[in-house]
């Protein structure tokens, strides 16, 4: 947490929204200017600079304790100073300008991912669904799907996914405090976690904790972990993802340009308060941060239908809007909390609605696409696994090079909602 | 002569913006009434639910703002109907539920800050009624915001409340006279009694429209709110 009586770094965020607002090139006016009656932004542009401001740096209140004060640098920077005097250990709330580049002691000791065993040509789906042969590679750019086995579900995909994890980090199961699921598919109790919980045979006062958000779902489940962790309450906790699409989203219960789009994976995250003695690239976790758009909560909508079938409503252009904005927005957020230069990244763990869309994002972003490791294009949208394996992809990236210089991971998703995520995870 | 029922005075600036019903045959729709010179008005003397008589040509405005109708004569005050009367003209108007539908076209977030903005001229209106599920004013950094879910579900946050009546409202509220910690009295009163008062009222309504084209987008504002707020509701708090 940056001390409030950094003010440059302060100064820095507060420039750097003010900028997104009144234009990359603007002159940064004087602090005690008043930006309103001098015209370089009017009532609008003011409050979206401060919503811009406040969601940078967490400061929640910040357009409130600005009532009837004079629309300034001076004024804002006044009313951080405030806050810090009338409640000083309200740390969550301050400013975090240039958020020191560092983790939360919350590491990630190991990964995995899994999925489906069956790889299926994206035709072979167009087919499946009645669709124009070819419709899968060429509208959405996925080139084959992963489908579950016969013999594959969400348990038997985690479970592995998990046993891998542990194995890697040379950590044996009793180890485990929690074990933390998430899945978008899974229905029915016992619930996935305490599936996997009987499965991985965990000890008994183990906790089984099922988190949700769909695609969203890694991003929360580690934020909850973290918290759990930082807590003091657990030590080692596995988080785990699993989806099986291809057994809900089926020909006939759903149109071909939804469920076409998904296929079948799961992922598994070992998070200790210790660095793994077997790791030799470790990553601690950084900070997250949540919302929901709920002007989008109509582009994607999923219920059951009376007949037993699933009613979907998906509305394909609106939803590719909203990620790509959206996911773009996370990750200026990330950026602007952590005071990381996303130019120096490792990767971004990113949801993967589709392979078109991380194209567009990654041009968004002005990244190129290889900070985006290839999880659509091959597997399909693997719901809530898809950050998962795009984020495992990246961290086993840094193992086959010891000699490499790493750098800091951004993870950002969504779910239906419009809900959304993100955080960064830092070299160890 | 044509009648028009007042149903909107929104404020932004010193001049007021207003719109009102007028019935076309069989069919109720929104007119503006604009100076020859302007779009807005420096003095508006009449209230919401005034009947005026007044003239209106036709305009070539552009797209969205076809609602604009220059006043070619003054008004003339010929009856007056109350709130609950002007809500039933307006939920027989231009009227939707959900996002889409409101101006017939995307809306889009703003990338950089808040709020919601159109792209013309894809909007084939710029002022349409809705119900809500919930709505929240909030003050900030003296601008008056509102966030609100439609009956579709979908959440509008940080409008820019525009209403004349709710805006001189939240200046009388802070007026140096009403004593110590007029902000924090204000934002209590918004989160308590306002619930009440004016989600509980059986007609609520709002009405949304866009900016006329700033930057090349439209913004999104809370035009309009009902019930309006009564002035002895500032005994209140």
């Amino acid at each position: 947490m940056a001390p409030l009586t950094d003010e440059n770094r302060w100064q820095r965020l507060v420039e750097e929204c003010f900028r997104l607002e009144a234009g990359a090139h603007s002159a940064i006016p004087d602090p005690a200017q008043d930006l309103i009656e001098t015209g370089v932004l009017d009532s609008m542009g003011w409050v979206s600079f401060l919503r811009a401001l406040e969601s940078a740096t967490g400061f929640n209140e910040l357009g409130a304790l600005l009532t009837q004060r004079r629309p300034s640098f001076e004024s804002i920077f006044q009313a951080f100073k405030d806050a810090q005097t009338a409640s000083p250990s309200r740390e969550t709330d301050l400013p975090r300008a240039g958020h020191s580049v560092r983790g939360t002691g919350v590491f990630v000791v190991s990964s995995s991912a899994v999925v489906g065993s069956r790889k299926i040509p994206s035709e072979e789906v167009d087919r499946a669904f009645h669709m124009p042969l070819g419709k899968l590679r060429s509208r959405a750019g996925i080139e084959s799907l992963a489908y579950a086995a016969e013999d594959e579900n969400e348990l038997t995909l985690g479970a592995r996914a998990a046993q891998q994890a542990l194995q890697i980090a040379e950590c044996g199961v009793p180890e485990l405090d929690w074990i933390i699921a998430t899945s978008e598919t899974h229905r029915g109790y016992p619930s996935l976690a305490a599936q996997l919980h009987s499965q991985l045979l965990a000890r008994e006062n183990c906790g089984a904790l099922d988190v949700g958000g769909a695609c969203l779902g890694l991003v929360n489940g580690l934020a909850v972990a973290q918290g759990l962790i930082a807590s003091g309450q657990a030590r080692t906790i596995a988080v785990i993802t699993s989806d099986v699409h291809s057994r809900t989203f089926k020909p006939g219960q759903v149109a071909g340009e939804f469920g076409g789009l998904f296929g079948d994976g799961a992922s598994a995250f070992l998070l200790s308060a210790k660095k793994g003695a077997a790791q030799r690239h470790a990553y601690a976790l950084g900070e997250f941060f949540f919302g929901c758009a709920g002007q989008y909560a109509g582009a994607i909508r999923v219920a059951h239908a009376p007949n037993g079938n699933l009613d979907v409503h998906f509305d394909s252009e609106a939803l590719s809007r909203a990620a790509i904005t959206r996911l773009e927005k996370v990750v200026r957020e990330i950026e602007l909390r952590s005071g990381i230069d996303r130019s120096t990244l490792q990767g971004l763990a990113t949801h993967q609605p589709n392979p078109r869309l991380v194209t567009l994002l990654a041009k968004q972003c002005g990244l190129p696409e290889d900070k985006f490791p290839v999880v659509a294009k091959s597997f399909g949208n693997l719901g809530s696994s898809t950050c998962g394996v795009a984020l495992d992809a990246i961290l086993q990236s840094t193992r086959s090079d010891p000699g490499e210089q790493l750098g800091p991971i951004f993870t950002a998703s969504l779910g239906p909602g419009l809900l959304f995520g993100g955080g960064w995870l830092v070299p160890a | 002569m044509t009648k028009l029922l007042i149903t909107e005075i929104t404020r932004m600036g010193p001049a007021f913006c207003v719109i009102g019903l007028q019935r076309e045959k069989d069919k109720i729709c929104s007119v503006r009434p604009v100076t020859a010179s302007a779009n807005s008005w420096l003095h508006f003397p009449y209230q919401r639910g005034d009947v005026l008589q007044c003239e209106l040509a036709p305009f070539s405005g552009a797209k969205p703002h076809i609602e604009d109708r220059v006043s070619t004569h003054g008004f003339q005050k010929e009856s007056r109907v109350p709130e609950q009367e002007v809500v039933t003209y307006l939920r027989k108007a231009e009227i939707a539920g959900s996002l889409p539908e409101l101006f017939g076209c995307a809306l889009h977030e703003n990338r950089n800050g808040s709020g919601l903005h159109a792209m013309p001229p894809e909007p084939n209106r710029s002022i349409c009624g809705s119900e809500t599920k919930n709505l929240r004013l909030e003050l900030c950094a003296n601008e008056l915001r509102a966030t609100l879910v439609l009956s579709s579900g979908e959440v509008l946050r940080d409008l820019p409340v525009v209403d004349r009546d709710w805006r001189d409202f939240i200046e009388a509220a802070l007026v140096e006279g009403r004593g110590a910690n007029r902000v924090a009295r204000l934002e209590r009163f918004l989160n308590s009694q306002f619930h009440y008062k004016v989600l509980s009222c059986p007609h609520h309504f709002i009405r949304l429209g866009l900016t006329r084209p700033y930057h090349d987008l439209c913004w999104l504002m809370l035009d309009t709110l009902f019930p309006l707020p009564k002035k002895e509701w500032l005994e209140e708090f």
